[in-house]
């Protein structure tokens, strides 16, 4: 069965809320991006992007739960204005000063409450915990080859 | 016995403690145990009814010492290896009780 990019779309990322191989200083700069793509589409204001780089300040950098991947996201609040997601690599990797670095890919959430987001988060781990998708997403070129990697380990 | 809950909890209860949660819930079917995981977040997680919380390293120290139940740091939420021993070493724990 193929699943079409709009049904990943719904519960996954929309193209326009991709970027690869971008270019980023450090890790704040590298969430202010990936925060403008999820501004860019409505979802957030920009002092949602405030809190998520905070957040790695307050929380500490456990956030780069993967090798090479951060996932980026503050609290539900009323800055976030729908359940999005946005998916940012890097063409140079940023470094958080943890052991999981150097860090390419940021995957920022933003949530309106604690749970609605959860099936389409649950979906979305479930793809990047797959062995090769982190170096498969580090090395595609477009936003539609990170849709069809993501595609190909859902299916 | 009462099916055992066990809390993941990161900094806001949606988003790595989820990842966590999977990998428990993963270790948790190899191994044929039935348990409820859930995620929480550290602001509350301390008043949420469970039988352990499972917390990342970074935030251990603003529990620690404080919660009813036991806790169990995690170094590296993805890590396999680190959650299986960690999460089989708390169900051995009860089990001898």
């Amino acid at each position: 069965m193929r699943v079409s990019y709009e049904t990943i779309g719904n519960y996954m990322f929309k193209k326009e809320n991709i970027l690869t191989k971008v270019k980023a200083g450090n890790w704040t700069e590298a969430i202010r991006i990936a925060g403008g793509l999820l501004e860019s589409s409505g979802s957030i204001t920009s002092k949602y992007t405030d809190a998520m780089i905070d957040a790695v300040k307050e929380m500490g950098p456990y956030m780069v739960i993967l090798p090479h991947f951060a996932l980026a996201h503050a609290a539900p609040s009323k800055e976030v204005l729908k359940d999005d997601f946005a998916l940012i690599t890097l063409e140079e990797p940023v470094l958080f000063g943890v052991p999981n670095d150097p860090v390419y890919i940021i995957l920022a959430l933003c949530a309106k409450d604690g749970k609605s987001h959860m099936d389409s988060l649950a979906k979305i781990a479930k793809v990047l915990m797959e062995e090769n998708t982190i170096q498969e997403m580090i090395d595609a070129k477009t936003p539609q080859e990170i849709l069809d990697i993501t595609e190909k380990h859902l299916l | 016995m009462d099916k055992i809950k066990i809390q993941t909890v990161c900094g806001f209860g949606c988003g790595s403690s989820l990842f966590l949660r999977m990998k428990i819930e993963e270790v948790l079917k190899e191994n044929n145990i039935k348990a409820d995981v859930f995620c929480g977040d550290v602001g509350t997680c301390l008043s949420q009814p469970c039988d352990a919380i499972f917390i990342s390293k970074d935030l251990y120290s603003r529990i620690e010492g404080r919660a009813k139940v036991t806790v169990v740091p995690i170094d590296n939420f993805m890590d396999k290896n680190e959650v299986a021993t960690k999460t089989m070493d708390f169900f051995n724990g009860i089990n001898k009780e």
